[in-house]
C-alpha cells in the first residue's frame, strides 16, 4: 500500500503551494499516472478521500486522475505502438516480433491544481 | 541542519498560474516523487562521502536477501569494509542475523508501511555513522522491506538497484511486476538449487526481465550451495574497481 505514503506526499505538496498561493482551499487536483508506475489507482484515490477528511482546505476537493497509454517499442523494427495496437499473441503489427520493451512513464505526476 | 538532507531550506515550486473567476490554476508538472527523489540524491552524495557504493535489493518476502547478505559478508568481509541497512515493517531480526557477523548494521523499522523511502535512509545512513570506527567504507547494502511493488517507486539514493526472484516463486514474476525490473541493474535469480523442484524456467524469466529492461544484467545463484556466488561477488568487486 505504497498508495497512501503517495497521497500523503500528493496532499503535502499541495499545502505548499497554497500556502505559497496565498489560497484557503483546493477544488481540484490533477494528477498524471504513469502506465508503468506499479500504482494502483483505486487504492491512491481511496487513499486520498482518507486522508484528506483530517485536512479542511481538502475537503471538497476533486481528485482527477489521467492515465496515458501503455507504449510499448518494438527491439528490432523500433516502431511504437499501443497496447491494443499489438497482434494477439503480443506481437508487435508491423512486423509480428515479440521482442518488445515498455516506453513511458512510471511516474506519477501533479499536473494541476485549482484553488481560491 | 544536517548538510545531506539541506532540511530548513525554503520549497521551490515551479509553475504558471492565471485566474479563473475566483479560483485559481495552477500548471504543474512535477513527480510527487520530487521530494523523496531530492533526498535520495543528498544520500547518494552521503554515501559517496563514505567511499561506498551503495545497493537497494527489492524482493518478495522470503526470496533470500538476509541470506544472501550473509553469504556476501562470509566472502566479502576479509577484503572490504560493509555497512548494512535492514529495513522491516517491525521487527530486528534480520539487522540481528547481520549482527552476528560483526558488521556495522542499522535496523530501520518502517511502522507499517511497505516500503523504504529516501528519508527513512537518511536516517538510517546517519545512525550507521555511529558505528563505523571511521567514516569508510566500501558497501552500502540496503535490505529493503519484502515487496515486489511498493519499493520499486522510491529511489533511495543507491548506485545499483538489484532485483530478486527465488525458483520457488514462478518465472512469471518479471511479466507481472514490471516496474520492479524497469528500473533494476541486476536481476538476481535465487535458490536455484531448487530448480528440480519446481517448474521454474530460468529462459523465460530472463527474457520477460530483459523485455522490460534490456540493459538488465542477470546473475543465477544459490545462498545455500554456493552456484553462482563467484559470479556475484565478482559482479560487487568490479562496482569498487578503481579505474
Ligand atoms: N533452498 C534455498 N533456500 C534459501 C536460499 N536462500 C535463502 N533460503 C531460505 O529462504 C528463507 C527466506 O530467506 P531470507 O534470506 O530470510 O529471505 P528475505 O528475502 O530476507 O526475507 P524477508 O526479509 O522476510 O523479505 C529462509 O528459510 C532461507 O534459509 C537458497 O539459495 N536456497
Ligand atoms: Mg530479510
Ligand atoms: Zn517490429
Amino acid at each position: 500500500m505504497h498508495e497512501l505514503s503517495l497521497a500523503q506526499a500528493l496532499i503535502d505538496q499541495v499545502k505548499l503551494l497554497l500556502k505559497e498561493h496565498n489560497a484557503n482551499k483546493v477544488l481540484r487536483i490533477s494528477v498524471e499516472i504513469g502506465p508503468f508506475s506499479g500504482i494502483v489507482i483505486d487504492s491512491f484515490e481511496f487513499g486520498y478521500y482518507a486522508l484528506i477528511k483530517e485536512e479542511p482546505s481538502f475537503i471538497d476537493s476533486k481528485l482527477e486522475i489521467i492515465t496515458p497509454p501503455a507504449l510499448y517499442q518494438c527491439v528490432f523494427c523500433g516502431r511504437k505502438f499501443k497496447e491494443d495496437e499489438l497482434t494477439k499473441d503480443k506481437r508487435c503489427p508491423f512486423c509480428k516480433d515479440s521482442f518488445l520493451t515498455p516506453v513511458g512513464d512510471g511516474d506519477i505526476l501533479l499536473k494541476e491544481v485549482e484553488m481560491e | 541542519m544536517c548538510e545531506w538532507c539541506g532540511c530548513g531550506q525554503p520549497e521551490e515550486h515551479h509553475g504558471h498560474s492565471h485566474d479563473h473567476n475566483h479560483s485559481k490554476i495552477i500548471e504543474l508538472n512535477k513527480s510527487i516523487l520530487e521530494e523523496n527523489n531530492k533526498i535520495a540524491l543528498k544520500n547518494k552524495e552521503h554515501i559517496e562521502a563514505l567511499g561506498a557504493v551503495g545497493i537497494n535489493f527489492i524482493s518478495s518476502p522470503g526470496s533470500g536477501k538476509t541470506t544472501l547478505l550473509q553469504e556476501t559478508i562470509k566472502r566479502l568481509k576479509p577484503r572490504t569494509k560493509i555497512g548494512v541497512i535492514e529495513g522491516d515493517i517491525e521487527t530486528q531480526r534480520d539487522a540481528q542475523r547481520i549482527r552476528e557477523q560483526k558488521v556495522p548494521v542499522v535496523q530501520l523499522t518502517t511502522g507499517g508501511a511497505c516500503h523504504l523511502d529516501a528519508r527513512l535512509v537518511h536516517k538510517g545512513i546517519h545512525q550507521l555513522e555511529h558505528e563505523l570506527d571511521d567514516n569508510n567504507l566500501n558497501f552500502l547494502f540496503i535490505e529493503n522491506v519484502g515487496n515486489l511493488v511498493c519499493p520499486a517507486s522510491f529511489y533511495l539514493g543507491e548506485h545499483k538497484r538489484v532485483v530478486l526472484v527465488s525458483v520457488p516463486e514462478g518465472s512469471d514474476k518479471p511479466a507481472k511486476y514490471p516496474k520492479a525490473f524497469i528500473d533494476a541493474d541486476l536481476f538476481i535469480i535465487s535458490k536455484i538449487d531448487l530448480l528440480d523442484y519446481f517448474d521454474f524456467s530460468i529462459d523465460e524469466a530472463k527474457k520477460e526481465a530483459l523485455k522490460l529492461n534490456p540493459k538488465l544484467d542477470i546473475i543465477c545463484l544459490s545462498s545455500v550451495t554456493g552456484k553462482g556466488m563467484d559470479e556475484w561477488i565478482n559482479y560487487l568487486l568490479n562496482l569498487i574497481k578503481k579505474e
